[in-house]
């Protein structure tokens, strides 16, 4: 007689029912944070404030980044010609180099606009009068194409140095590289901090939800006694570190975007005094699917971990 | 009829204590409904711990539906409590949910769907005359109702042995006769039960047999042909 009224359960796959406790277990730890709102709050302010840390300089960073990238022009290569070249060559050569893989952009200054130019910016002007030829040689601008490591754009100034119509070539990116160097160990520190930060959070989690355990052990002791298997007991605890991690993710988010709201007035303002029309970018996409992600990992795990150490310590007896 | 539950010369001892139970062998039949009596420390609490695998036997072998409980694995216990009934003196319900929640517990820990815990758990509820407090939270009940509910969740998975702590020993004489008396209604659809109980005025007049614990040792078996006699031994 006790199995009679399984048959009818036999029906459904096992894939469907567990898809239903799933969400029913979804939904459950969800009601019971929903009952202590206060509670709940707070540990997603906690999760949420030590996420916002990495989340908002990861922001920042990638915002100087791209602010490096606008400047990237100034990363261009001078090829000086030799003055056995023509000027029809040098425009040649100029349009022969725009077309080579990593080259963005090259023009051809001739000796006598180098020479006009030079008259113009330098002062020097009535100097060169006095000189019987134009001392300055035609130089083609390289600007080697963004996204390119050092190496690459080193490289293509090597091959471009022996070209046998260039005498020279330089290329003047020093303090570029210095503030690529920057960014990187900024970026890497950000690295460190959100390493830091993670294990914060999962400890902020382990500890509530082992507090949660704690409040909660006789009624673990009940479902035990009634028969309820160890994966049936942790799942709304898991659950309810996944929501924990969700919800401190939310308030990162939206600690970042007041930040960020908060610095954009301050930075255009900046941005145009030095005309240039920079504005801030807050998280991309990309970005705030990974602090959802990081929070619900991390969420997770911290109940993963409290879960499986105290839960086998209640037993009844 | 088969055993639905042996004991062969058992023993229990807390770690560093004495024994709480001493050489008791009895066994329980299928369909059968039993009688554990003896006073508080008596070692009836550690029969029903040792049949639920709450505890288990220092010394001697237990049988239930045929299987070896030393053989059972901490691992397979969840499983093998599942084919049990329990139901205990302080009820064990769980106050922050309903009723219906509470006596729908064992059906979804096994899994069940939706649709037909609600038709089993309403099934159940009826059979303790509670279809109408499935909204309700226990502890607006009475003792004998929250019994009750215990009882619908001990039974809801049709469970073919009941296990029963003093399932009245919180309970006003009404109220524990009323619960006594839906224990002997399962019983004649043929579920076996065994209830571990001091209240000897209350089964004076249940035809049942009993196994009395005296300091850990059974004293007294009363077989079902002195008891359906009329003749008690504690008169």
């Amino acid at each position: 007689m006790p199995r009679a009224a399984a048959s009818s359960d036999r029906r459904q796959t096992f894939f469907s029912r567990l898809l239903e406790e799933h969400a029913r277990v979804f939904f459950f730890s969800l009601g019971k944070l929903w009952q202590n709102p206060a509670g709940t709050l707070l540990t997603a302010l906690v999760i949420g404030i030590t996420l916002a840390l990495p989340a908002g300089l990861h922001a920042l960073i990638n915002n100087v980044d791209k602010l490096s990238y606008s400047w990237e022009g100034a990363a261009q290569s001078s090829l000086f010609l030799k003055d056995s070249v023509s000027a029809e060559r040098g425009k040649d050569l100029a349009r022969e180099l725009n077309a080579r893989p990593g080259v963005a952009r090259t023009t051809y200054i001739s000796r006598d606009q180098a020479l006009a130019e030079f008259r113009k910016l330098s002062g020097f002007g009535e100097a060169l009068d006095i000189l019987d030829n134009n001392p300055l040689p035609a130089v083609i601008t390289v600007t080697p194409m963004h996204k390119q490591s050092r190496d690459e754009i080193n490289a293509l100034v090597t091959d471009l140095s022996n070209l046998p119509e260039v005498d020279m070539a330089k290329l003047d990116q020093k303090w570029l590289e210095r503030l690529y160097g920057i960014i990187d160990l900024l970026q890497r520190g950000v690295m460190v901090i959100a390493v830091l930060l993670s294990l914060a959070v999962i400890v902020t989690v382990a500890n509530t939800i082992r507090l949660d355990i704690q409040a909660r052990r006789e009624e673990i002791i009940v479902m035990k006694l009634i028969g309820a298997p160890n994966s049936f007991i942790r799942r709304p605890f898991l659950y309810t570190g996944l929501w924990y991690g969700f919800t401190g993710s939310v308030v990162a988010l939206i600690f970042v975007g007041v930040g960020m709201a908060a610095l954009t007035g301050p930075v255009q303002n900046l941005a145009g005094l030095y005309e240039s029309n920079f504005s801030l970018s807050g998280l991309s996409f990309f970005a705030v699917l990974q602090v959802f992600g990081a929070g619900i990992v991390l969420g997770w795990l911290g109940a993963f971990l409290t879960v499986s150490r105290h839960l086998s310590k209640i037993e009844p007896h | 009829m088969t055993d639905i539950i042996q004991f062969h010369d058992v023993s229990h001892r807390y770690e560093g204590g004495h024994d709480v139970l001493s050489h008791v062998s009895f066994s329980v039949k299928q369909g059968e409904m039993v009688f554990l009596t003896g006073a508080s420390g008596a070692g009836k609490s550690t029969i029903l711990r040792l049949v639920a695998l709450i505890a288990r036997a220092t010394r001697g072998q237990v049988h239930v539906h045929g299987q070896t409980l030393a053989s059972v694995k901490p691992r397979h216990i969840p499983a093998y409590r599942q084919r049990l009934g329990l139901v205990f003196q302080d009820f064990n319900l769980l106050n922050d949910r309903t009723v219906f929640d509470n006596v729908a517990l064992p059906l979804i820990i096994r899994g069940h769907s939706h649709r037909d815990v609600g038709r089993q758990v309403r099934a159940a509820l009826d059979q303790v005359d509670l279809l109408n407090k499935e909204k309700v939270y226990p502890l607006t009940l009475s003792g004998g109702e929250q019994q009750r509910v215990g009882i619908a969740r001990a039974v809801v998975t049709k469970p073919d042995l009941i296990l029963a702590d003093e399932p009245t020993g919180n309970l006003d004489p009404e109220m524990a006769h009323e619960v006594m008396r839906i224990f002997e209604r399962f019983n004649q659809v043929g579920v076996s039960v065994l209830v571990a109980t001091h209240a000897i005025d209350l089964i004076k007049a249940m035809p049942h047999r009993m196994i009395h614990l005296e300091h850990g040792r059974i004293s007294m078996k009363v077989p079902l042909s002195v008891r359906h006699a009329g003749d008690f031994p504690y008169a």
